[in-house]
């Protein structure tokens, strides 16, 4: 290292070309930097910053003639009637109330699943493996299997229901119990993602806390209330918001389940800018419900990260 | 006896089972539904009361679904999508990684927070764009339109497990490596990718699991027969009357398969990279 270094030093002045080259060959390492981080850079620029700059452009922008002339500058009119316009409201309700609803379902029955696989088991495989299979699984086709599931004539929900007395419904057929069915496959889709992550945490806790709380004569509910809720809380405020900014983008299960229907009773926000513009070709509106859908996804998330902070 | 008989029905074993039993049944009962009914014939779909177990176990609908629907097609399109989104994805996040967990860098949080608030972007949102952005290049419709928004889609999550797994890779090795002459692109192929080897793996099977089951963008921006991948073309199978739940599960069974092998094959990885993943975003 030393005869290195003196050799470097004692090395007599080279020109300027011969400077360059070296430094092309081994360059700084702010130049390798810059260089490393160049490919995420180019992809991001090109995949989501000038596509956000892009959007916002074309919300001003009447776009639904496709022809050679410019498209005219509207201003705020794609807004306005996006106010007013009956679809957007219902897709924005439909999909708030199905984020409220599969988020919360989806904890609690993560929870349930974290809590049941964080028991001592002898052979840990097949349980991680069910919490991993809904997971891996493409949304399309949980919406495609749950379509089965609540299929009206042969479905085995309804076969279920005949065999405790009950009548049969016509799940995807009526706008209530389209909405539940929807439901019951995000949840079961989502819950294993957040068991996952829950049991992560559960099995962080150090044992020592629960055998002294026993020593106190602690129940396991009092146990479970806690120690294991307080010390978990972290683990479950990451999987609500990965859970929350995924469910505000529900798209694949109901478009195979429902394709947004009974009447529209299942459509939400994606489904609709996925409509507006790949199918009827409206870029001009299309980006403007996606402007709105935008702000209202970063202020959940706004939201969140305050409240984590705090903590 | 007769006292421990009394307690016996809730055992803490019997207690495991039970729990055990509804996590694995909750897991697996969609999966295994369809493939009960993949080897059911058609008209036994379509009798009343539904069968649970197949009363004529056939495989012909396995034939069909390669025969009917261009199945092989719609594999051959995922499986190249996502192997090359895959590499992809690696090579850049490694490179951009390595930067953040090495070198001397100026805005080094804020660069990783920018990559991991990008997830966080709804990418529905930026569907029009990146859909014009496609067609301005003249690639709707081939692979590269898929690629390069899926390497997007996995760069955070595989990010953020390649820096964690390079920061605990001892600094002495590379510096060792480059005294004896290697560049510190060298040092960085020959030296810490393979030491890094488990976290370049289970980063690889993060990526290829996003672009395996994505489907919005696949279906908008490759929405060609030809083009299509197998989420995309087993949701827009389309029947002459009704929707054929036979061919359906069979393709279901036949999709779901290797995304079903990769995991079990590699569980333990995918746990820790979910995890590393989630616990830092």
């Amino acid at each position: 290292m030393t005869t290195l270094l003196a050799s470097t030093k004692d090395a007599p002045p080279r020109p300027r070309v011969a400077r360059l080259l070296e430094r092309l060959a081994d360059p700084s390492e702010r130049v390798q930097a810059i260089l490393l981080l160049a490919p995420a850079a180019l992809l991001l620029g090109l995949i989501v910053v000038y596509p956000i700059a892009k959007l916002v452009y074309n919300s001003f922008f009447d776009l639904r003639l496709s022809g050679g002339q410019r498209a005219p500058f509207v201003a705020f009119d794609n807004y306005q009637s996006a106010l007013t316009d009956s679809q957007f409201w219902n897709a924005l309700w439909n999909t708030a109330l199905f984020t409220i609803i599969t988020v919360i379902g989806a904890l609690i029955i993560g929870l349930a699943l974290a809590l049941l696989a964080n028991l001592p088991f002898r052979r840990k495989w097949p349980v991680r493996l069910a919490l991993l299979l809904p997971w891996a699984m493409p949304l399309a086709f949980a919406g495609l299997i749950f379509a089965w599931f609540f299929n009206t004539d042969y479905g085995v929900v309804n076969d279920w229901l005949m065999r405790i007395g009950l009548a049969p419904r016509q799940w995807l057929l009526s706008p209530g119990t389209a909405f539940a069915a929807v439901c019951i496959a995000i949840i079961w889709k989502s819950s294993s993602f957040i068991g996952l992550i829950l049991l992560a945490g559960l099995q962080m806790i150090p044992r020592s806390l629960y055998e002294a709380a026993e020593v106190d004569g602690a129940t396991r509910f009092q146990q479970f209330r806690e120690i294991t809720l307080p010390l978990l809380a972290p683990s479950m405020i990451v999987a609500l918001i990965f859970r929350t900014i995924t469910a505000l983008q529900t798209f694949d299960i109901p478009y195979t389940m429902t394709k947004g229907g009974p009447a529209r009773a299942t459509e939400t926000l994606a489904m609709l800018i996925h409509s507006t513009t790949i199918d009827y070709g409206d870029i001009g509106y299309g980006s403007t419900l996606a402007v709105l859908m935008f702000i209202v996804s970063m202020a959940v998330t706004a939201l969140y990260l305050r409240r984590i902070q705090r903590d | 006896m007769a006292a421990v008989k009394g307690d016996a029905l809730f055992t803490p074993e019997r207690l495991r089972l039970i729990a055990a039993a509804i996590v694995v049944l909750n897991g697996f009962f969609p999966a295994a539904w369809i493939l009960l009914t993949s080897f059911k014939p058609e008209v036994e779909l379509v009798q009343k009361p539904i069968t649970y177990l197949p009363h004529d176990f056939t495989l012909q609908n396995y034939v069909q679904v390669f025969r009917q629907q261009p199945l092989a097609l719609y594999i051959a399109n995922s499986a190249i999508v996502a192997a090359a989104s895959t590499v992809l994805t690696l090579t850049v996040s490694a490179c951009a990684a390595y930067a953040i967990a090495r070198l001397r860098l100026r805005y080094r949080d804020l660069i990783l927070s920018a990559i991991i608030a990008s997830s966080t972007f709804p990418l529905v949102t930026l569907l029009v764009p990146i859909f014009e952005t496609m067609r301005a290049l003249g690639i709707l419709n081939t692979y590269p339109a898929l690629v390069l928004p899926y390497v997007v889609l996995s760069l955070p999550v595989c990010t953020l497990v390649l820096v964690s797994f390079f920061q605990s890779i001892p600094r002495d090795l590379e510096n060792a490596a480059m005294i004896d002459g290697a560049t510190r692109f060298g040092a960085l192929w020959r030296v810490v990718i393979p030491l890094a080897a488990p976290g370049v793996f289970t980063a690889g099977i993060l990526a290829f699991v996003n672009s395996w089951d994505e489907f919005l963008l696949a279906l908008s921006l490759n929405s060609a027969v030809r083009m299509r991948t197998l989420p995309v073309g087993v949701a827009l199978y389309q029947g002459e009357f009704t929707f054929p739940w036979h061919i359906i599960s069979a393709a279901l069974i036949v999709a779901i398969v290797p995304i079903a092998v990769l995991i079990a094959l590699f569980q333990e990885r995918v746990v820790g990279g979910l995890t590393a993943g989630g616990m830092k975003g």
